[in-house]
Parts: structure tokens; sequence; C-alpha cells
């Protein structure tokens, strides 16, 4: 069985369970994160890391390299989340061997790729939705010995997203001359080496394209020549390879740019003018020469940041209001820090970031700050009125209050580096020591083609998991609680949430669960936290987060049989309630810090406050005598002994008895 | 005459019996009829969540349930208490299974049901939203005259708990201390929890916990501090010296809750406002 198959793009959809089954399988293109499988930028035209959910193209060789390897990845897949498609846009091929010859797959790139048809927006004339509605694929071919031109190159296929250009870079070396027939759009940019030679990595396929001459009429192209102009061969290689295509049938749509050692004026000329022109070459092929300048208006007038592909996110716009913004600032070097205040108008649907952004460029170049990649990044936490978000997509109008003050400072509970720079290294260094990432053998379940063992969980299960860790940044919860300022060796919410999760992951090895179980059970595990409402209040993930914490102290409670103090309390808690109706603080007192504790209150302060300086007034003066002469005593002035039972107090018991016999 | 179920909280009828003094004669003084729900049992106080989630929601929809069969609102002088209620009164109305549940052993248990119906009033939202702080400043008889830190606490300061006050920069203490003639002082930690559910656990987290909040707001100017939560007033007042203490810092500074500072600048009683101007004067100097 031969495949034949090259993949366009590949993407993840959502619900990840982020068992590590890709990654094992191809390293080269998918990457496990904390919260998803992503595509990784190195395969990628638009050199972005994410799940690739807009459909960037893979690069040059790799569709073709790694075909087979994302294709069991897929299968793979328990959640079959790992989407691709294949070049051409059908299925892929499977052919049966005629002979027990195999020949490589074609390092073809992305040339005749199919994509689907584009969005369009209004306005637009019949003949320019015309070209728009058949195959936009673009050849970048770079040939680079420094890295100048292939740099140029990626920069050149984000902006073609801007003419509904699908791009792929495609480097020279490797690259099959044979595959340059058929191509209808090509762009070139190469550099010149030594004394007009070809840069290394170009040596080859120009050899192989002198060789093989293939027939390149159809093909419309331009080429951008780096060079040195105090060199006698000034851009020749760029010339040569004009030259060559010319020679071959190809079609010119721009003059030849060179490009000396200061290139990228000339090179911004050049594609400011060359990629509306070869954005009007139709699916046919024909360069509709007569659509450049609808062309040129069309490109500049879209957003860099506008999607490709067939949905545009909507764009939410509102009026500009007038903020008064707190700044924090703090300057390491001369350890010193402040206030900042700026007066200013910024439109209410601008992000934290936006403002931040907009600070740094035109107030105070020196403000620090991190900035996000495409929203929700996991790292750009503030405070901002005292709410802790992620910068890049906390709206300002959700922020401010009617008294239009924006306070912004950095998340609390972690080192400031400067500004509204936290350290993370203690997050990261506690993450690391915890080890949450899946560990999951020795363990049943299918097994991979390699053979490894991958464990499995039904649907169900795999959403209920999902749902538990819906969180959009476990840095901002390491920082959601209060305790963490007080308690140096508290490992922290976030890390504890992950180990939590991951030893609910029915895959985990049990080596692994044992190990988190017994972690999230020590003194600096999940007892530490002193109070899970200070986390519960921030939001979604707050109040997630909260309740997965708590599940954690349930779970080890129900199988530590209530040991140690965190247990007693919540033992005769439950206890005391159950038997009256009401909680009985002293016999909590008594039964978590034993008699040692109680007799202890006379001797710290605490029963001395009850009768000789508290500030609590009322009930009868002999509960203070009797707190400090005959212990037990119990929590604030001296409680009942023995409380009186709750009208109906049969009925607690019985709700008690139907869901929890064990207090 | 407005009409709400009263539910002490866990403490209120226990070892803070300074509140459920206060609250009665304040409630009548400001036209709030309370209404007794004696069947009410502890709400678990998000101790007994930690070994059963759904024992503590029962619980609280018992209580809610006991109160909606009388056709009012629940209203608790607990932050604490009134965020549990809120929290378990979310969960079930997002839940339909859950409650339904929850709902079929309540019958089974108690012959009752919570339909979501009644809901958990803190004291402070009700005076501020129901009775108007208008209405609050006309009956003031004794004005606090003091500088006054108000803490909230982190339990309630929260989406859907909050009232209709902001949950990250509340204010409505510091309105209702200015009613009252006090001077509000204004501090970062007035939000942040003083590890009281932690108290005899970690005792000495808590007690960090409790030292900073107390000398921060000490430094701001304050003569004495309000606490809008039973539990943690606990902390604040009786364990501050402990605080101080074990922390190094200025923690001395009376305490009190909110029911009896209302209760003291309407005029009742007189002679604990007296030793707590007293205990002010003399702390502070």
């Amino acid at each position: 069985m031969v495949r034949i198959s090259v993949i366009a793009k590949v993407w993840i959809e959502e619900d990840c369970i982020v068992c590590d089954a890709c990654q094992d399988i191809c390293p080269e293109v998918f990457q496990i994160t904390d919260e998803t499988s992503q595509i990784v930028a190195a395969v990628r035209i638009d050199g972005q890391f994410d799940r690739n959910i807009g459909g960037a193209l893979l690069k040059a060789n790799f569709g073709a390299e790694f075909a087979e390897y994302i294709e069991e990845a897929a299968e793979a897949c328990p959640v079959d989340i790992i989407k691709f498609e294949v070049v051409g846009g059908a299925a892929p091929v499977v052919e049966e061997a005629a002979a027990p010859v195999v020949e490589e797959a074609a390092p073809v790139a992305a040339a005749p790729v199919a994509v689907a048809p584009v969005a369009v927006s209004a306005g637009t004339s019949d003949a320019l939705a015309a070209v728009f509605s058949g195959d936009r694929a673009l050849m970048i071919l770079f040939g680079s010995q420094t890295g100048n031109a292939a740099g140029l190159a990626e920069k050149t296929a984000k902006l073609a997203a801007n003419y509904e250009l699908a791009a792929s870079v495609v480097d020279m070396d490797g690259y099959n001359p044979a595959s340059l027939v058929g191509a209808k759009r090509v762009l070139i940019i190469t550099s010149t080496w030594g004394e007009g030679d070809m840069p290394d990595n170009a040596e080859d396929f120009w050899q192989g394209v002198n060789s093989s001459s293939p027939a390149l009429a159809g093909v419309n192209y331009s080429v951008c020549a780096i060079g040195d102009s105090s060199y006698d061969e000034y851009c020749k290689a760029g010339v040569d390879w004009d030259d060559k295509f010319s020679a071959l049938g190809a079609t010119s749509v721009q003059e030849i740019q060179l490009c000396d050692v200061d290139f990228d004026e000339p090179w911004a000329k050049w594609v400011k003018s060359v990629l509306p022109r070869i954005a009007c070459v139709d699916g046919s092929g024909l360069f509709q020469e007569s659509l450049v300048e609808e062309m040129s208006a069309y490109g500049e007038g879209v957003d860099d940041s506008v999607s490709s592909g067939d949905f545009t996110p909507g764009t939410v716009i509102m009026d500009e209001i007038s903020v008064t913004i707190e700044l924090f600032r703090y300057c390491p070097s001369a350890a010193e820090s402040g206030w900042d205040t700026i007066s200013c108008s910024v439109p209410a649907h601008a992000t934290v970031e936006d403002l931040l952004i907009a600070i740094q460029q035109d107030v105070d170049g020196s403000l620090a700050f991190r900035r996000g990649i495409n929203g929700g990044t996991p790292t750009t936490g503030v405070r901002v009125n005292g709410r802790i978000v992620l910068a890049d997509i906390a709206r300002i109008s959700d922020l401010i209050g009617s008294s239009g003050n924006l306070k912004i400072e950095p998340v609390p509970g972690l080192p400031i580096i400067r500004d509204l720079i936290v350290d993370l290294s203690g997050y990261e260094a506690a993450r690391a020591r915890a080890e949450p990432w899946m560990k999951a053998d020795p363990r049943d379940g299918a097994r991979l083609l390699s053979g490894a063992a991958v464990g499995t969980m039904d649907a169900a299960i795999a959403t209920q998991l999902h749902q538990r860790g819906d969180i959009l940044s476990y840095q901002l919860v390491q920082s959601m609680s209060d305790t963490s300022s007080y308690d140096k060796a508290y490992e922290g919410p976030g890390v504890h949430l992950q180990q939590w999760l991951r030893a609910e992951d029915p895959r985990c090895g049990v080596e692994q669960r044992n190990n988190i179980l017994s972690s999230l059970n020590e003194t600096d595990g999940v007892w530490a936290e002193a109070d899970l409402s200070s986390i519960a209040r921030y939001g979604f993930d707050g109040k997630l987060a909260a309740r997965g914490l708590n599940d954690a102290r349930a779970h080890l409670l129900n199988t530590s049989n209530y040991s140690g103090k965190h247990g007693r309390l919540v033992k005769w808690y439950g206890r005391s309630v159950k038997w009256t109706g009401n909680v009985n603080e002293t016999t909590l007192y008594r039964q978590v810090l034993g008699p040692l504790g109680l007799v202890s209150n006379i001797f710290n302060g605490v029963s001395a406050r009850m009768v000789l300086g508290f500030t609590r007034n009322g009930g009868p003066p002999i509960r203070g005598l009797q707190g400090l002469l005959m212990p037990p005593a119990g929590v604030g002035k001296i409680p009942n002994m023995i409380n009186s039972k709750v009208d109906a107090h049969h009925e607690v018991v019985s709700l008690f008895n139907e869901i929890d016999k064990r207090f | 005459m407005a009409k709400v179920a009263y539910y002490p909280g866990n403490t209120a009828r226990a070892a803070s019996m300074e509140v459920e003094d206060c609250i009665v004669p304040l409630c009548v003084t400001l036209g709030i009829e309370l209404v007794e729900i004696p069947r009410a049992s502890s709400d678990g106080g998000n101790i007994i969540s930690q070994a059963s989630p759904k024992l503590q929601d029962s619980l609280v929809a018992r209580n809610l349930a006991l109160a909606e069969q009388k056709g009012i609102d629940i209203m608790t002088t607990c932050a604490t208490s009134h965020a549990i209620m809120c929290d378990t009164a979310d969960t079930l109305a997002s839940d339909s299974i859950y409650a339904s549940q929850l709902n079929n052993l309540l019958v089974r248990t108690s012959g009752i049901e919570y339909t979501g119906e009644s809901k958990s009033r803190h004291l402070l939202h009700y005076i501020v939203e129901e009775i108007g702080l208008d209405k609050v400043r006309d009956l003031v008889v004794n004005p606090i005259n003091l500088n006054v830190a108000g803490y909230y606490g982190s339990n309630m300061q929260r989406e859907g708990a909050c009232g209709d006050d902001d949950a990250f920069l509340p204010s409505y203490l510091e309105q209702l201390i200015t009613a009252l003639g006090g001077v509000p002082i204004d501090y970062e930690l007035k939000c942040q929890s003083v590890g009281a559910p932690s108290l005899l656990t970690l005792e000495g987290t808590a007690m960090a916990m409790t030292a900073a909040v107390l000398a921060e707001a000490k430094q701001n100017g304050a003569d004495i501090m309000v606490s809008a939560c039973t539990i943690s007033h606990s902390n604040l007042d009786s364990y501050q010296s402990r605080a101080g203490k074990l922390t190094g810092k200025d923690t001395a500074m009376p305490v009190i809750h909110l029911a009896e500072l209302v209760a003291f600048a309407l005029g009742h009683y007189p002679d604990r406002f007296a030793q707590l101007r007293t205990r002010a004067l003399i702390i502070g100097s």
C-alpha cells in the first residue's frame, strides 16, 4: 500500500482531552499545551501556534513528509478532533502498489491546493468576485543563505491573505522542479551568494530546473532579488530566475525588483504592487489586468487581523468613552513603585491590551506588560478594578464602572518584575514539581501503530473531564487565591487543579495517580488553601477551580477516613449538625485541637481578649469567666456547650441518612 | 412593613450573641418584620461540602424551601451563609435534574420543596436596597462619629451574591457608614479573606491574613472595623491579639458586626456604644 496523499492543512477542533497521542506520533506537527493539542508554528505558513482553526496551509514539504503520520494521529485521536484536508480537497487516496517500489511522495508543497471559496466583502464587483471564487493558491519560493529572503517570504505570505490568496512559503531546498508545472501564481524571493551564485538552499533546485526545463506556460510570476550593489554580480541569482522563468514560458506580472542591503523598503514597494497584480490571476491562470486597481483597493481595505476562510468574525463597535486610568508602575533598578494617572478617550470595545499598547506608543514607551497572541493568552493576566482578567480579551466596557476609572495593576500573589509583568517562574517551577502531565504507562488500552499503548475513555467521561477543566488560564487561577501571599510553601490552586484533573483522567497511570493524590494531600497541597471562596469569586474560571479543588478535598477525605486536622474538622462539623441541626463550636474546638489546644487559648491571648479586651458585647458575662477558668473554650465568646435541637430535627437526620451516612 | 425570614447563620446564636442581640431591635426601628424559621438548620458552612457537596446543598435547599413556604425571602447577617445560599440557589437554577433529585429528597424527608422563588438577602444589601439610606439617615439617633473601616470578606463579593453593589469595588458598607454618621475608611484588603474556614486547621495562615486586614485598616486611619460577616468577625475580633503577636503587626482595634453598628446608631444599647467609643479612644491613643 502506498499512500500518495499530501496534506494541505491540518487543524484541531474543540474538546481536546490532552491525551498526548498525536504528539507521540508526530511531534513535528502536533504539540500539546495545558489545554489542547496545537499545530506547530514551524510547519505552518502563517507561523502561528494554535489549533489552526483558520486553516493555514502547511509549509513546503511538510504536507507530504508528514502526511502518513498526520493521518495516523487523526485515526488514533480518542475524541476524533484532528481534522485535515488533502491537496486537491479530496479524501486521502490509497492505492494498491503494483510493484514493491515505494516512491517517496514528492515534496509538492501546496501549489495545487484547492481551497474553499472565500467569503467576499459586499461591494466587490462581479468580476472580482469571480476571480475570488476559484483556486487562490500562491506559492512563494525562497532562496536564502542568511534567512533574510526567508523572512521576507513569510511576511509576503501574511500580506497575501489580504487579497484572498492562500499562500504557501516554499523552501527551494529539495523542491521538485516538476511541481512548478500547473502552478498559477509563483513569487520568487532570493538572495545572491558569493560572486553571483545561488544561495546554498537553491542550488540543487536551480540545477534541476535547468536540466529538466519544465514548461511553465500558465505560470504567472514575479521576482524579488536581494543583493549587494558593491558586488559586480548584483542580484544575479534573482535576475537568473527571472530570465529562466521567462524563457520557460511563464508570464511576468511585475518587473523584477532589485533590493540592496537595505532591502525592506524596496521589498515593501514590490510587495505592495505585486500582490494585487498576482491576486488578479483567476482560477484558470489568466491575469486579469483590468482588475488590478479594484484589487489594490480591496487588499488595502482589509485589516491584517481578519481571518481568511469562509467565516469572518463579527466586530463589535462601541462609542468612545472617557476614562481615567490609574496605572501601577514599578522600576526594579530603583526599587520604586507608584501610580501614573492618565486621562483619555478610548473605544469601549477596546481590550485592556489595546489600551496598554496605546499608552506605550503615545504616552510612555517604557511601560512593560505581557502582550498576547490572538486573544486569550494565559500569561496576559492583570488586575483591573479588582478583577483578575486576561488583558488581551477583557473589554474595557466590561470592567469600567460608573465612575469612569480604570485601576490597572499586576495580578496579586506573584512577585513583580516590572510594571505589570509578574514573575511566573515560581508557578512554572511548582508545576514542574507537580508533574500534572499525562504519564499513562503502565496501563491497559488500545495501541498505536507504533506499538505504544494509549488509554481510552468513553465520550461522556471525556466531556465531563473537559467541562471540569475548561479553564482559560491556570496562571490566572494561581493568582486568585488570597492565601498565596501569606504561605510561601503553598503550591497554589492553579497547579493543584491541574494535578486533580490529571488524577481524574481515567487514562492516567496508576502510579502517577497515586503520586498526585499523595502530593495533593501534603501540607502544601490542597489543604493549604485557607479559603476557597477567595478563588470562587473570580467568575466562571474561579468557580470552576474552587469546585474542582473542593472535589479533590472530598476525594482525599473519603479515602483517608477523615484523618488529620482537616478530616476531624469536617467529620465533627457534620456530626454536630446531624446531632442537633446546628454546629457546635465547642465540640469542633475540642475535637480538632484537643484539650491542650483549648488550654492554649488561655495563654495565647484569645481567652484574655474575650474577657478583658474583647470588642464583643452582649451575652452573660459569666461566659467570659468560663473561658478563662474552665476549658473547653470555644471560638470567640464562649458558645453553648450543648446545642438545643432545631424544630423537626428528625428531618435533618433523615437528610444525612439519605445522602451520607458516614457522619 | 417589609417581611423576611431571619436566618442567623451558624454562629449568631452561639458564639456571636451580640449580633443576635442587635438584629431584632434594629429591624423594629427600620420597619423590617423578622419571621422565625425554627426548623432551619446549619447550612454546612462550606465545611460539610468538603465531604459531600450534595449534603450541604440539601441542607441549604431545605432552609430556602422553609422560607418559600412562608412566601418570603431569607435575610441573614452572615456573609458566608448568604454566599452559600446564593451558590446553592444558582446551582439548582442551572441544573434542573439535580434540583429535581434534591427536591425529591426534601419532599421525602421534610415534606417541602424549593422552586427557586425565595432568595437570600444579606442585611447590608437589604438595608441599602430595600429600606434606603435616606430613611436610615433620618432614623439615626447616635451618629457613629468614628473612622470606620468596613470589612466585606471574600464570600459574598462575587457576581450573584453582592446585590447591586460592585463585586470587586464595593461601596455599600461605606455608604451605610456615612448614613450612620461615621467616616468610612477605604483600604485595599476589605474584600480579602481572613481564612475563617481554616482557623482551627491553618492557624498561622489565618492569623497572617487576619493581621494584614486589621493592620492595613489601622494604617489607613480606622478607629474601628465593622464586619459584614459573622464568622470572619471571630478572627478579626477575638483573635486579633494572637494575630498581632504572631505577625508583629499592630492589629489592636475594636471590631463589631454590622448589626451592632446599625443598632448603636439607631439608638439601641447606648451603654455598649459608649464602651465602644471609649475603647476606640484608648486603643487609638
